[in-house]
């Protein structure tokens, strides 16, 4: 009901007031409260607020009652207002009620979402958390493999100094056994202390560098005919290459060369200087990976 | 209250009326109209309406008791008790879709990342 109507109801209820009955119509008013009622019960009032319904009902009843009894008086005006009044209300209750229904649904969808959202925000923290662990884990285990790997290529470094010159040079680590302890003179034919020895050069290279490729490279002082020393050369690296093929290390990451003569590191005018450079070098080559 | 309650009674005569001053009615009226204030139907149009309807009718029936017509007053206040119960609804469901509006607001911003 507008304002306008409610404001116009108010003032004819006042000069009606004056007329006095003699009419049998309903006055406007209880036309109004019927109305107002017949709307209300319809709505969603019947549901939400029937108690306020109810007295809306018993207040439209006594308007007609008055109106049977009084006729047009001012008193059937009086409770024909009132009743529109409480069908209002019933009205308003059940929007009030409904509203409230709403709110609580509204919050309980809220709790839910921010549940929800807690619920996730803990999962991915958990998962970030498992990933970091996991994360740590490996690097630890890794750092203890790479402790483990250093710790073996020291000690196999450590055995082989024991029986051999080590020297690190561009090329790689180079592994320099002297020829006399090796072979008998002019020979390529290993002495049997010879083999324990490369034995134990092959054990440190397969653990120290298990993954390097090698030369075996087979050197002779100048004496004698070239050819000759060329080919003494290579059936000594063959015969230590062969030696350390036996022991286990792989054969295809490790080649024999003859060198001969050509790269002496020593004199070949003294005794001492041509023992030096009758040798054989193994060369480690640095790991590409 | 006491004039005019002096008032009532000489007028009691004046008109040879035997309904005593609906005082309860009053009363009640008065409280009615004091919640609809206190829970806020000035700020709601329909509601600050129908709480000047009873503040007037209110007004008028402490006229109508002053001048002894006791069986009017009783039913204006009636209509007032009427306006400001009417006025008390508005307000409360003034502030619960205020109140809903705010719990749905909420619940479209977590659906919205905010």
């Amino acid at each position: 009901m507008s304002v306008r109507t409610t404001l116009s109801l108010v003032s004819l209820s006042l000069l009606t007031t004056a007329v006095g009955c003699g009419s049998t119509l309903p006055p406007k008013e209880l036309v109004d409260a019927r109305a107002a009622y017949q709307s209300a019960s319809k709505g969603a009032a019947s549901q939400q607020a029937p108690a306020e319904l109810h007295v809306a009902k018993q207040s439209l009843d006594q308007a007609e009652r008055s109106f049977n009894d009084e006729g047009d008086a001012p008193q059937t005006k009086d409770y024909a207002y009132i009743a529109i009044r409480k069908s209002q209300l019933a009205e308003a209750s059940a929007r009030a009620l409904i509203a409230q229904k709403e709110k609580e649904a509204a919050e309980r969808e809220a709790a839910n979402l921010t549940a929800d959202q807690l619920r996730s925000a803990q999962k991915e923290l958990s998962s970030t958390k498992q990933h970091l662990e996991k994360t740590q884990d490996q690097l630890a285990a890794e750092k203890v493999a790479r402790e483990a790997a250093e710790k073996k290529a020291a000690q196999a470094l450590a055995d082989l100094q024991k029986i051999a010159a080590v020297k690190q040079e561009s090329r790689g680590m180079v592994i320099t056994l002297s020829g006399s302890v090796l072979f008998p003179s002019n020979e390529s034919t290993l002495l049997p202390g010879a083999m324990v020895k490369l034995n134990e050069v092959a054990d440190a290279l397969i653990k120290g560098n298990p993954d390097s490729n090698i030369t075996v490279e087979g050197h002779t002082d100048s004496q004698g005919q070239r050819q000759y020393n060329m080919e003494l050369g290579k059936k000594r690296a063959d015969a230590v290459r062969d030696q350390l093929v036996s022991r286990g290390v792989a054969a295809d990451r490790i080649k024999s060369v003859g060198v001969g003569p050509d790269r002496p590191i020593a004199d070949n005018k003294t005794a001492e200087g041509r023992a030096n450079n009758r040798r054989v070098e193994i060369i480690v080559e640095p790991n590409k990976h | 209250m006491r004039t005019p309650l002096i008032a009532a009674a000489l007028l009691l005569v004046a008109c040879g009326s035997s309904l005593p001053p609906p005082s309860d009615r009053l009363a009640s009226a008065e409280a009615a109209a004091r919640s609809a204030r206190e829970l806020g139907a000035e700020k709601e149009p329909k509601a600050q309406l129908h709480l000047k309807l009873a503040s007037e009718q209110i007004d008028q029936a402490k006229k109508l008791m002053a001048d002894g017509d006791n069986k009017r007053a009783d039913l204006i206040l009636q209509r007032a008790n009427s306006d400001a119960e009417l006025a008390v609804m508005l307000a409360k469901e003034n502030t619960a879709k205020a109140a809903a509006d705010e719990a749905q607001g909420k619940v479209k911003n977590l659906k919205t990342g905010k």
